[in-house]
């Protein structure tokens, strides 16, 4: 691909050098430029134990939604001995009841 | 680009990517003028082209380990100054500003061919679209083929081609009542 222009064109796109200290302001650039990382260091260096906080704190989570879960289990349990206790009570009541009712008969038998 | 060239980029390459300072500065002193060179002439302006020029080069420093040979760096560089500049253009558009020739802090050896239409040339580059523009540089200035230029812009070979033609015919439509147009030889075409 060729035309009139290219020859006008390239010269008119010669490169040109950059302004003097081009060079050395980059290396400035580039100085500050391990103090942007090290920004990033502490983090990195935090971020084991901030890691192990974080499973101590699930940890103990865990083993206080154990120790509820035992108390609510206990208290389930002293409920239904209780509801057996009352239960028996009733049951003992009906008995003697049902017996009592039995006893004047066999005295009226006796009676007579 | 000749191979003892070649090797020796290759060589301040290796040492750069080693850590090496003094090797990453041979590897800016080399390919500075291309780069700075492509950012001026996308961004017409000095200040911004050697921000845009310095940006490449941090980003080089960042990605060194990436880079694989001296063909592999000049590729790249290309890329990432012509990416910039466009990103550069798409964030600031352009706003009047002195022409280039009349800053000082630019002048560039003394000038081959005729001055006025190489001004005027320099100025109805800038006002192509920023692709256009792009393409029209890494032909002109970088003297890559269209094939060389959609590697580097990451476009179709058809639309860098299209790029030139039309940005050569609207150069050529405005030349026309430039006084250094009249030097210019006929509509020849060679394929």
């Amino acid at each position: 691909m060729s035309s009139d222009l290219d020859k006008p064109l390239r010269e008119a796109l010669r490169a040109v050098e950059p302004p003097t200290g081009f060079a050395e302001r980059l290396a400035a650039r580039i100085e500050r430029e391990p103090l942007r990382r090290r920004d990033w260091r502490p983090a990195r260096r935090w971020a084991p134990q901030a890691l192990a906080a974080s499973v101590l704190v699930a940890a103990l989570g865990m083993y206080g939604w154990q120790l509820q879960r035992e108390r609510q289990g206990l208290e389930a349990r002293q409920q239904l001995l209780e509801a057996l206790r009352v239960t028996g009570q009733k049951l003992d009541l009906a008995y003697r009841g049902v017996k009592d009712a039995a006893r004047p008969a066999t005295a009226g038998d006796a009676g007579a | 680009m000749t191979d003892g060239a070649a090797c020796s980029v290759c060589d301040s390459l290796a040492r750069a990517r080693a850590g090496d300072a003094a090797a990453f500065a041979d590897l800016v002193r080399r390919h500075q003028r291309m780069v700075y060179s492509l950012a001026l002439r996308m961004l017409a302006d000095r200040h911004k082209a050697e921000d845009v020029a310095q940006e490449a080069f941090l980003q080089l420093h960042r990605k060194l380990a990436r880079v694989q040979s001296g063909a592999h760096l000049l590729f790249w560089l290309r890329q990432v100054a012509t990416r910039l500049a466009i990103d550069r253009l798409r964030r600031e558009p352009r706003h009047e500003s002195v022409p280039l020739e009349e800053d000082p802090g630019i002048a560039s050896e003394p000038a081959a061919g005729d001055p006025l239409l190489q001004r005027h040339l320099r100025a109805l580059i800038g006002e192509l679209p920023p692709a256009a523009r792009a393409v029209v540089l890494l032909r002109y200035q970088e003297d890559l083929e269209p094939v060389e230029i959609a590697e580097v812009l990451d476009m179709p070979v058809n639309t860098v081609k299209s790029h030139l033609k039309r940005s050569l015919a609207s150069l050529r439509d405005r030349l026309g009542g430039t006084p250094g147009a009249a030097a210019l030889p006929g509509d020849r075409q060679v394929p």
